[in-house]
């Protein structure tokens, strides 16, 4: 304890009181958890606002707009135009911005389906097929051809259109059964994505027991 | 629709389009005009980050001249989301008395909070196998079992044989790999059709309908 830097003795001290904090709520929901996330949250807003300030606003606003480009003035006014959703009376004014904000997001959004997935997902799917003279050949079909059905049955499982029938709408017997395919794999992507993130709960369990050891290991 | 209603829903149509022109259109004036627009929407998305906080602000402070329940936690979010706010102001993000309250306050609690679903998962795990058994939920279950199984291993018997080796990776990467391939392709395509209901105005998320 004596060979450690006050500063960082302090800072050692408040996280392992914020870890116990927010570990009491294995007992039940309760004052010092509460604390702990409130303070948690205060902090990372906090630093996401000064974040906005200092490495958006700052240098592709204010700082153009001081070198004397006006283009900076049209988004400036706009965002003026955005505070005002703070107050009830005057939320309208910031239409106009949301509503740019929401076009060029959802033109970034469609962009971004179409290259970034569309094509290079169905693309791999097909290469899939391409196979590799080093590898086992049934190996590799087996994979290719898993992939198509699994992507494709997928796919299938959210395919809600239907047909009217006797007793009201019904999907095709063979939609059906390609859905029930898709559940499966779709069960089973959860289930890949569950493990691993229980295996990254685990890892960070042991590295805040294993902090909580070290400080109290320092104490003594 | 209203004058302003029609010049927000003007707004989204012609700077949406203009920017999706610019991706999908060699034309530099489409492309010039797509980085400019991106940029200001970036900086608006800035001005939003501001409305939020001082929304949060207002709401506690709103609890807290009310001395509603819990109002105490109020003043303390207010509190360090001031100091925090004027401090990271002052200094940058990247200073190192930010650094320092980020390893002392953020990191302790993002980490302690995630160490919890380690408890909250498995008992979310247990639930569905009591009250909702069917052959998804065991399929799920199996699953999860075999992949960790795989990926470590366990005291006394060491790797599992042909778990870690064959079927866990077949599993997570051919099998899981389809699967998520389905969900993000069906994922492009909804943002694609929501997408293009909003470029052609008959979404408008922006306040006018």
């Amino acid at each position: 304890m004596t060979s450690m830097p006050s500063t960082e003795w302090i800072a050692g001290l408040v996280s392992f009181l914020l870890t116990v904090m927010v570990f009491s709520y294995l007992w039940k929901d309760n004052a010092l958890f509460r604390l702990a996330v409130y303070l948690f949250v205060g902090v990372s807003a906090g630093y996401v606002g000064a974040v906005a300030c200092r490495q958006v606003l700052l240098p592709r606003l204010i700082l153009p707009l001081l070198e004397g480009d006006l283009l900076a003035a049209f988004p400036l006014l706009l965002g003026l135009a955005l505070l005002g959703k703070l107050s009830r009376r005057t939320a309208a004014l910031g239409n106009p911005s949301l509503a740019l904000m929401v076009g060029v997001g959802t033109a970034v959004a469609i962009g971004g389906a179409v290259l970034g997935t569309l094509i290079p997902q169905v693309q791999a799917t097909i290469n899939n097929f391409e196979l590799d003279p080093a590898r086992s050949m049934a190996e590799q079909i087996l994979d290719a051809s898993t992939f198509l059905v699994g992507t494709v049955t997928t796919l299938v499982y959210f395919h809600y259109s239907a047909r009217p029938g006797a007793q009201g709408p019904q999907r095709s017997k063979l939609v059906t059964l390609l859905g029930w395919v898709g559940q499966i794999f779709i069960a089973i992507t959860f289930g890949v994505i569950f493990a691993g993130v229980y295996a990254a709960a685990l890892t960070a369990l042991i590295e805040r027991l294993s902090s909580l050891r070290l400080f109290l290991g320092s104490l003594f | 629709m209203k004058l302003r209603g029609l010049l927000s829903t003007a707004f989204a149509i012609a700077f949406g389009v203009i920017v999706l022109l610019g991706y999908f259109l060699e034309f530099q004036p489409f492309y010039g005009l797509r980085v400019v627009f991106v940029e200001w929407a970036v900086i608006l998305a800035g001005f939003a980050v501001l409305v939020g906080l001082g929304n949060l602000v207002a709401v506690h402070i709103k609890k807290i001249r009310a001395r509603e329940k819990g109002s105490a936690y109020g003043l303390l979010l207010v509190f360090s989301l001031l100091m925090t706010f004027l401090a990271g102001l002052a200094w940058g993000p990247d200073h190192p008395n930010m650094v320092l309250l980020f390893r002392t306050v953020q990191f302790p609690v993002e980490a302690s909070l995630m160490a919890l679903l380690t408890v909250s998962l498995a008992y979310a795990s247990v639930r569905m196998l009591r009250r909702r058994l069917n052959l998804f939920s065991i399929v799920f279950l199996g699953t999860v079992l075999i992949i960790l199984l795989g990926t470590a291993s366990l005291p006394l018997l060491g790797d599992v044989p042909f778990v870690g080796d064959w079927v866990r990776p077949f599993v997570s990467q051919v099998i899981a790999g389809a699967g998520a391939r389905g969900i993000l392709i069906g994922v492009a395509l909804g943002t694609l059709t929501t997408g293009l209901r909003v470029l052609i105005g008959a979404d408008r998320p922006y306040g006018g309908k």
